[in-house]
């Protein structure tokens, strides 16, 4: 019964094709209906009777943005969406909070019948666990991403020149006003001296790729501006959760995504493939390398071969001889030459990094070098999203493009400057200050949060190793209308887009949208209470306002 | 494809086939046990001893316990500490089929992964407390349902080709357990002097092989434990005896070696039918009695040097860079 009338009147206003459509909907509801109570604990269960007294109520009816000046995804003010979106907000709205809070329930079970789920490290059970979801979708306008779609291409671009130039010619240092230094760069971790010389696999005629896949994580300032808050060039991982995050939407929204037009996120593994093949001869075959099956991202290795058609191997699988790369087969060797490859550099060749690596394949670098098999990403990354390199990359997109960047990034102080030092030293209370070569919240400093204690002894660890040390204002993430015990609150949103290049470059529209599910909370990783919503990109303006007239 | 996904598949299909087997035997146990005079109830230690068990039981459980046949289900369906407990089978199961979704299909998947859900989620144990025929049964359809999917959503090719294999050889070697079953519980049989006890075991061991219908088309005459016994042995029409089901497993091989290379599967095949060959010959009048337990066991072993022999030529053929020199 429930959601019956909704549904029909909606489908009645766009005739025909609307109302298939809104049957559709209806159907999927039924079915999943039956597991409901189950499923669900007595407490959620009544909580949910609670708010069938008001089951017509607007979703958004009680909803306020955070007060204090950061910017909210969907709204610009209590009852106001955001213009560009406001037709598509108002779709969602109409839903009622009743409605989308059984559509939330249809997709918990969705992603556990599925299987989608992630190892938990440490636990000698090996229990996995759903990533968190919450249906409401993270709305962005066609504009809006235009501009961010090109400031991706751009930062990526850059970058790859930039590693090509460090591996190669290294003109970047011997420039005048060299727009980093030498020092900075070869003193990060991620810098591999065996990598001088190189040149990745590839056509001649272009320039070597070495950033095949990106996530490059955005923050929304206040003003709203994307910004970019990291660079992951090496192994980023994160992308079947946009798809399969799209795959459960369209089937819990299927009434919604007939009335909203929302670019398509489905062709990555294809354009992955596309992308990863343009760099090898034609009937070359192609393979996705995992650590394996106890890997907290094994589902999405596996997911990525899947959808590429492609093999899933593992380290021990693989074998170099004569400088070639073969699997294992029960046909006996079968030569690769194209590797994505979702292990770290220092695992990939125990003849050339690590010793102790298992998980690696010894000979498969000399087999890179003498260019008999594309590595993807490329070896030796780590040194240009490096924490340290990070402050210097506008003027890098400067240096190799000669063009101003077109998306911003946090303001960053690097220690090493005698200038930025004595800032930092001096305003420690209102920074973030972060080790370069940590990472997961270790070696930094929250200013705001720091006892006088703490903030004296860092103070010490700053002076001591300059160098070491990078400086921040607190970002202030946006947030996002999400649905929580209490209704819907606002909560921090981050932003990671993909981006893939062979010959040429592609942006995933979108991306992962990861929300920081604990109120207050600004941390949005999976292992720490953060879920991820759908992101969606309006296919064009135009969109917005067919939802606007389908909607009057 | 690749050898280590193979073993994956090949095992796969192995669990899921000794859960399956292993719920048959379970159920029909406790009907068997419900239909026979008192004294002989409570025999459930057979079936830890055919499950190669009976050491770890000992370990896990006072002397006496093998004679609860309350303990001994649960430590066949619960334990996990077990290596063949249906718990354990159905997680590695799900687990080979975790790291071969590359291979099988949406369907399998799904299909294995909400066996697993209502296994691992307390579900299933109510069901099984309250419902124990209907738990066993729910558990072998879907067990079935999986085997079918197998065959009517993959395509006919090598992957496809591992999971027969393995699921012939491990349904080979669960139907010469069960067989042994009766020689565990009531000792050898003699054909001239069968008890009624014994017959009625008989009689539900093809029961637990799903061939009592098919033994009375085979047999018109009044039912007998030589009859049974040589039916469910060495009936090559029957899928679930030992030699048809090795036989399947010999076909299956033969199209993995031609399509591959043949000299691979030279040693597996040559074990295969050595084993074939004893058991068409052996002459049931000559092994029914004390001998068939010794044929059983023989069955048993070679069947697991066939699976070893296997491993050796196509899972885990170590450096291959030979193979390449000589090609």
């Amino acid at each position: 019964m429930r959601g019956d009338g909704r549904d029909s009147k909606q489908g009645d206003s766009k005739g025909a094709r609307g109302s298939g459509k809104a049957r559709d909907a209806h159907g999927t509801g039924k079915s999943g209906s039956k597991k409901r109570g189950s499923q669900r604990s007595g407490s959620e269960k009544s909580g949910a009777r609670n708010h069938e007294k008001n089951a017509k109520a607007p979703v958004f009816a009680g909803y306020e943005p955070l007060p204090g000046g950061c910017y909210d995804e969907l709204f610009a003010g209590a009852g106001k969406a955001r213009p560009a979106i406001a037709p598509v907000v108002r779709q969602l709205d109409q839903l009622g909070e009743h409605e989308v809070r059984f559509r939330q329930r249809l997709a918990d079970g969705a992603f556990l019948q599925s299987g989608i789920t992630f190892r938990v490290y440490g636990d000698p059970r090996g229990t996995e666990k759903i990533f968190p979801f919450d249906v409401i979708p993270r709305i962005v306008g066609a504009k809006e991403w235009d501009k961010v779609e090109k400031g991706l291409e751009q930062r990526v671009r850059a970058l790859n020149l930039f590693l090509a130039d460090v591996y190669g010619e290294e003109r970047v240092f011997k420039a005048k006003n060299a727009p980093v230094s030498e020092e900075i760069v070869k003193g990060s971790t991620g810098y591999l001296a065996k990598m001088r010389g190189i040149r990745p696999p590839g056509p001649k005629h272009v320039d070597p790729t070495y950033v095949h896949v990106a996530g490059i994580d955005l923050v929304r300032a206040p003003n709203g501006d994307f910004l970019v808050l990291e660079d992951n060039l090496r192994t980023p991982s994160g992308v079947s959760y946009v798809l399969e995050n799209r795959l459960v939407m369209k089937r819990v929204f299927p009434g919604l995504f007939a009335k909203v037009k929302v670019r398509s996120v489905d062709a990555y593994p294809q354009k992955l493939r596309d992308g990863l093949m343009s760099l090898a001869g034609e009937d070359s075959t192609l393979a996705v390398l995992t650590p394996g099956h106890y890997n907290s991202a094994y589902f999405e290795h596996s997911f990525l071969a899947r959808r590429m058609g492609s093999m899933l191997v593992q380290g021990s699988d693989l074998f170099v001889h004569d400088d070639r790369l073969y699997v294992k087969t029960t046909k006996g060797p079968r030569r690769i030459e194209v590797l994505y490859r979702r292990i770290d550099d220092e695992f990939l060749d125990p003849t050339v990094f690590r010793p102790d690596s298992l998980l690696g394949v010894p000979g498969i670098v000399q087999a890179y070098a003498k260019g008999n098999v594309v590595l993807a990403n490329g070896l030796g990354n780590g040194c240009a999203d490096d924490k340290g390199v990070y402050p210097f990359v506008p003027d890098l997109i400067r240096f190799y493009l000669g063009e101003e960047p077109i998306l911003g990034q946090v303001e960053t102080y690097h220690c090493s400057r005698p200038d930025h030092l004595s800032h930092v030293l001096a305003n420690l209370e209102h920074l973030v200050v972060k080790a370069v070569d940590a990472s997961g919240g270790y070696g930094m400093l929250f200013g705001p949060r720091s006892t006088k204690k703490e903030r004296k002894d860092f103070a010490e660890q700053l002076k001591a190793a300059p160098r070491g040390y990078i400086a921040q204002p607190v970002v202030e993430l946006s947030t996002c209308p999400t649905l929580t015990k209490k209704g819907v609150a606002p909560r921090r949103v981050d932003l990671r887009p993909y981006v893939v290049t062979g010959t040429s470059t592609w942006v995933l529209p979108g991306g992962l949208s990861r929300v920081a599910l604990k109120e207050g909370s600004y941390v949005v990783n999976s292992s720490q209470g953060g879920g991820s919503k759908d992101t969606w990109v309006l296919a064009s303006d135009d969109a917005a306002s067919d939802a606007r007239e389908a909607a009057e | 494809m690749i050898s280590r996904v193979a073993g994956c598949c090949f095992w796969m299909h192995r669990y899921v086939e000794r859960a399956e087997n292993l719920c048959r035997l379970l159920k029909v146990n406790r009907s068997f046990l419900l239909d026979v005079p008192e004294g002989v109830a409570d025999r459930w230690f057979p079936l830890i001893i055919v499950s190669g068990e009976q050491e770890r039981f000992a370990e896990l459980h006072p002397p006496a316990a093998g004679d609860d046949g309350e303990l001994v289900e649960a430590y066949l369906t619960w334990e996990e500490r077990s290596p063949v407990s249906v718990i354990t089978s159905m997680r590695w199961a799900r687990e080979n089929a975790r790291t071969t979704r590359e291979v099988i299909s949406l369907e399998m998947w799904e299909t294995l992964n909400d066996l697993w859900v209502d296994l691992s989620r307390g579900k299933a144990r109510r069901r099984y407390d309250t419902d124990r025929d209907t738990f066993y049964k729910r558990l072998r359809d879907g067990c079935d349902l999986f085997l079918g999917l197998s065959e009517q959503t993959l395509l006919d090719e090598e992957p496809l080709d591992f999971m027969r294999l393995g699921m012939w050889l491990e349904r080979a070697s669960q139907t010469a357990r069960m067989l042994d079953v009766k020689h565990h519980t009531l000792g050898p049989s003699r054909a001239d002097r069968e008890s009624p006890v014994e017959l009625a075991q008989w009689s539900a061991l093809l029961y637990s092989c799903s061939a009592s219908e098919a033994y009375y088309k085979r047999v018109p005459s009044k039912p007998d434990g030589r009859s049974i016994a040589a039916f469910l042995l060495q009936d090559p029409a029957l899928p679930r005896s030992v030699l048809g089901c090795l036989l399947r497993a010999r076909a299956t091989l033969e199209r993995i070696r031609t399509e591959g290379r043949p000299e691979l599967g030279d040693e597996p095949a040559a074990l295969l039918d050595g084993l074939i060959d004893r058991l068409r010959t052996r002459d049931i009048d000559t092994i029914f009695g004390q001998s068939i337990h010794d044929e059983l066991t023989n069955a048993i072993d070679t069947t697991a040097a066939i699976c070893a022999s296997i491993d050796r030529a196509y899972f885990d053929p170590g450096d291959q860079s030979a193979l390449l020199a000589a090609s």
